[in-house]
């Protein structure tokens, strides 16, 4: 067998140089096609990233038989949640890297501001001190479900099945960190102020662990833990557990806290729904691209959805008793209330 | 800024660990994706990251890095700094941005795994930071090239190799794919955090930095620096899960993880940074050869780090040191050899100057390897540059992938057979360039047993047609892509005058 150079033919001229002369100046990556309006830098750092969906024989340059081709062949590829083309969505907010982290950096000056004020004005040693004994019981604790939250996200994003969904997923799980870590300070100050007994594991843990108003939450949670097709994880996180979570959290929580007079808390709490929707925002634009692509896709979420929904209203109506034993009670009903319109919206923008 | 240190409420963000109930502990957490080892998982939960950061610290410096980085390459792009680039240093950059840019990204997937399948709270945390680093690093290398695709239709590869089934790729993703995207949560804190980041990447990232700045590629230079430094932070989720390990006393099970990533990267990083290093840098711009770097940075400063966590030098230390003598040198001409499978254009850094630099650094390299460079220079200054072309393929090795090298070791003195080595393996065969990866191999069959390398599709009729045409064009080799000599030939008409009309043939 004998062969030439195919690029010169055997001559070793310069072919290729005059060759590179001729040929166009590309507009943009050669897998993304002819274009005629360059991508956006958005696009062009994740478009067609994932090299190994529904690639052949397997996802990974393993065994095909390797135990994580055979995950992802089971849990991404063999989803029911499926397309004939993932890469056409595009996250509402279209967040690079580095975009995330301008804007977080942005909000988190925010919240230093807010925090430094109230360290200068002493709001958390004044704080009537049976709100301080209700805080231990509705707030303390959260730091718990708000990291499964955050756990779920990364299963998500690891088996998503475009960049485009990865980057949400991950931007979604720091989100969940942001607030875990806010309340954990929240919580320190309380400590500081109220009592050393506050900022315990065993403050939080117990009852996330053991009190009857947490079992609900606490079992959608773990049961969420045990779901591994990615479109059921993203149905049960983004659909189920998150939206009653961020009902209660940032939005409920924030009116107890009012009802107490504790701006500081409120405002925190309110801050983190800025994130929140942003999470809303591209839960209902992937729902809306998946059933645009092939209307079959809103009742396989709908399947899922009966099963971690219910496991969320629980949880909600479990959390709904600490709300009423408050100093200043907020109904449970309300509550419940609150969250369903919650998920009502959203479901509503999802056209679900 | 807030009045409390972050040490007086660090705690409350990590403490996040508790008994399942309602699922069991396999059910959340799959042997598949976290292999516990068996140790318990309350154990687990002591794990202790030497590194603190809480989120508003980390948005906030990488924010600032992320606007110094933009700051650089927007200048950087409007100049014609790319464009009086060094060809060996162009061939170095195009090799690097097609085999590590998408890969970080996928090793966002990898760190992910561990912000979920970790087990621990703290350890999540770290490995979600390692999440948002790894988009970073991919998305910013992609970004560089793709701001300078008009410049250098090549950089297209650092979007679209890992898409393709070149044979430098398959074998990165190999590697790749066994180290983060199909690896378990705690087989990759020691295999991708430990050996590979905290081992090898800062040979690749430090060293090609510190290059980047000498040959005056500015915007190269504050990238991988300022990854480098992410790097240095989330790698660090190695040493706690290796503490815990050994606390149980699984320390077999620490240093055979080691062992094996090890080797691994052993393999690519001499493809990859040997050639960059030894061949492709300019001549004037080296500071250290592959060698020396290797010797410094891996065999000295990274094994006292696994002495300290009472871990050893892995069983073929004595071969690893063999290796470092020849088998880059090896790898290079191969390279060089079968150019037309690469995507970037080698330079053959084989000039006088160049020869007397590696003749210094490698004792001995003029009568072994040197000889076959006096061979392709006799063929291209008398005007027949094709001789220096290949006809066939090599074979390659079931573990590393990479062609089998060790005709060219044995040649110049360092093995004792030119053959590879053979495994019966379940009625199939299967060939290895080196004792060590065999031992990769068989450490985990299951992972690997299945897999065809670019050879056995060759032979086996994937690749149509079986021809070196049918094969550039499986490998997602379009003609203008395929690598050509990066300097014409010039290299081997240095030090030999010639007629004008012979030199114009190069």
């Amino acid at each position: 067998m004998t062969v030439t150079d195919p690029t010169t033919g055997g001559r070793a001229e310069r072919p290729a140089r005059a060759a590179r002369a001729a040929r166009p100046k590309p507009k943009t990556w050669s897998l993304l096609g002819e274009v005629t309006r360059r991508p956006s830098v958005y696009e062009a750092t994740a478009a067609k990233f994932l090299y190994h969906y529904r690639r052949e024989p397997a996802p990974f340059e393993m065994s095909p038989n390797a135990p994580i081709n055979e995950w992802y062949l089971t849990n991404r590829e063999g989803s029911p949640f499926t397309v004939a083309d993932w890469e056409g969505f595009r996250d509402p907010a279209k967040l690079t890297y580095s975009d995330y982290v301008m804007v977080q950096h942005d909000r988190e000056t925010y919240l230093d501001g807010l925090i430094d004020h109230h360290e200068a004005t002493g709001s958390v040693q004044t704080l009537d001190p049976q709100w301080v004994e209700a805080l231990t019981r509705v707030l303390v604790p959260w730091r718990f479900p708000l990291h499964v939250l955050q756990m779920t996200s990364l299963y998500v994003a690891q088996m998503a099945p475009s960049a485009f969904i990865v980057n949400c997923a991950n931007f979604q799980a720091g989100d969940e960190m942001r607030r875990i870590q806010r309340l954990a300070y929240v919580t320190r100050l309380l400590a500081n102020a109220h009592g050393e007994q506050i900022a315990a594991t065993a403050t939080a843990r117990d009852p996330w662990q053991n009190e009857a108003a947490w079992q609900p939450l606490r079992e959608a949670c773990e049961r969420m833990l045990g779901v591994y097709d990615w479109g059921e994880a993203f149905t049960a996180l983004n659909l189920a557990v998150k939206p009653a979570v961020d009902a209660v959290v940032n939005d409920q929580l924030t009116a107890l806290a009012i009802a107490h007079d504790d701006e500081f808390l409120a405002l925190l709490l309110a801050e983190f729904d800025r994130d929140a929707a942003r999470s809303r925002a591209w839960t209902a634009a992937l729902v809306q691209y998946a059933i645009g692509q092939d209307p079959a896709m809103a009742d396989v979420l709908r399947s899922w959805l009966a099963v971690h929904a219910l496991r969320a209203d629980a949880a909600v109506a479990g959390l709904a008793e600490l709300f009423a034993g408050a100093p200043q009670p907020m109904a449970a009903a309300q509550v419940i209330e609150a969250a369903g319109q919650a998920r009502a919206r959203l479901l509503a923008a999802c056209d679900l | 800024m807030p009045r409390l240190p972050r040490s007086e409420w660090y705690d409350l963000t990590r403490d996040m660990n508790w008994d399942l109930t309602y699922v069991t502990e396999d059910e959340a957490f799959p042997p598949q994706l976290s292999n516990s080892f068996g140790v318990p998982a309350e154990s687990w939960w002591t794990w202790d990251e030497p590194y603190k950061i809480t989120y508003s610290e980390y948005v906030h410096n990488q924010a600032g890095k992320d606007a110094g980085l933009f700051s650089v390459n927007n200048v950087v792009s409007r100049s014609k700094i790319f464009d009086n680039l060094d060809p060996g240093w162009k061939a170095a950059i195009i090799a690097h941005y097609g085999a590590i840019a998408v890969a970080e990204y996928q090793a966002g997937i990898g760190e992910a795994r561990m912000a979920r399948f970790g087990r621990a709270a703290a350890w999540r945390n770290m490995a979600m930071f390692g999440t948002l680093d790894e988009t970073r690093h991919g998305q910013l290398q992609t970004y560089f090239p793709y701001q300078a695709l008009n410049k250098e239709p090549r950089l297209d590869w650092a979007h679209k190799a890992y898409h393709t089934n070149e044979w430098g790729i398959i074998a990165a993703r190999h590697l790749f794919d066994d180290m983060f995207t199909a690896n378990d949560a705690v087989s990759m804190a020691i295999q991708l955090t430990y050996t590979f980041e905290t081992g090898f990447t800062n040979l690749q990232f430090l060293g090609m930095a510190a290059d980047a700045m000498k040959v005056g590629d500015i915007d190269f230079g504050a990238l991988i620096s300022s990854i480098q430094t992410d790097e240095a932070r989330h790698a660090q989720q190695g040493e706690p899960t290796i503490k815990v390990l050994m606390k149980e006393g699984k320390v077999d099970i620490a240093q055979n993880l080691l062992d094996r990533m090890f080797w691994r990267a052993w393999k690519l990083f001499s493809l990859l940074t040997g050639l960059s290093m030894d061949y492709y840098t300019p001549l004037e711009h080296r500071t250290h050869s592959f060698k020396e770097f290797m010797t410094e940075f891996i065999t000295k400063q990274f094994i006292d780090q696994f002495r300290d966590f009472g871990l050893e030098k892995p069983w073929y230390w004595d071969q690893l040191l063999n290796e470092m003598e020849w088998l880059h040198h090896a790898y290079h001409l191969g390279v060089y050899y079968w150019r037309p499978t690469a995507w970037w254009s080698p330079v053959a850094g084989a000039g006088p100057a160049e020869r007397e630099w590696l003749e210094e650094k490698y004792p001995g390299w003029n009568a072994s390897f040197g000889k076959y460079w006096d061979v392709m220079g006799e063929n291209i200054r008398a005007g027949h540059p094709e001789l220096t072309l290949p006809e066939t393929f090599p074979m390659v090795c079931n573990a590393c992938q990479i062609p089998v090298c060790t005709p060219a070791g044995y040649a110049a003195g360092y093995l004792d057979s030119p053959l590879p080595r053979i495994l019966d393996f379940e009625g199939r065969r299967y060939t290895f360039c080196s004792e060590p990866c065999q031992w990769v191999f068989e450490q985990s069959p299951d992972q690997f047993k299945g897999h065809l390398s670019i050879i056995d599709r060759f032979l086996g009729g994937v690749i149509q047609p079986p021809t070196i045409e049918g094969a550039l064009a499986y490998m997602g080799l379009s003609p203008e892509e395929m690598g050509q000599d990066g300097t014409n030939y010039a290299w081997a008409f240095e030090g030999h005058p010639a007629p004008a009309a012979e030199r114009k043939v190069g």
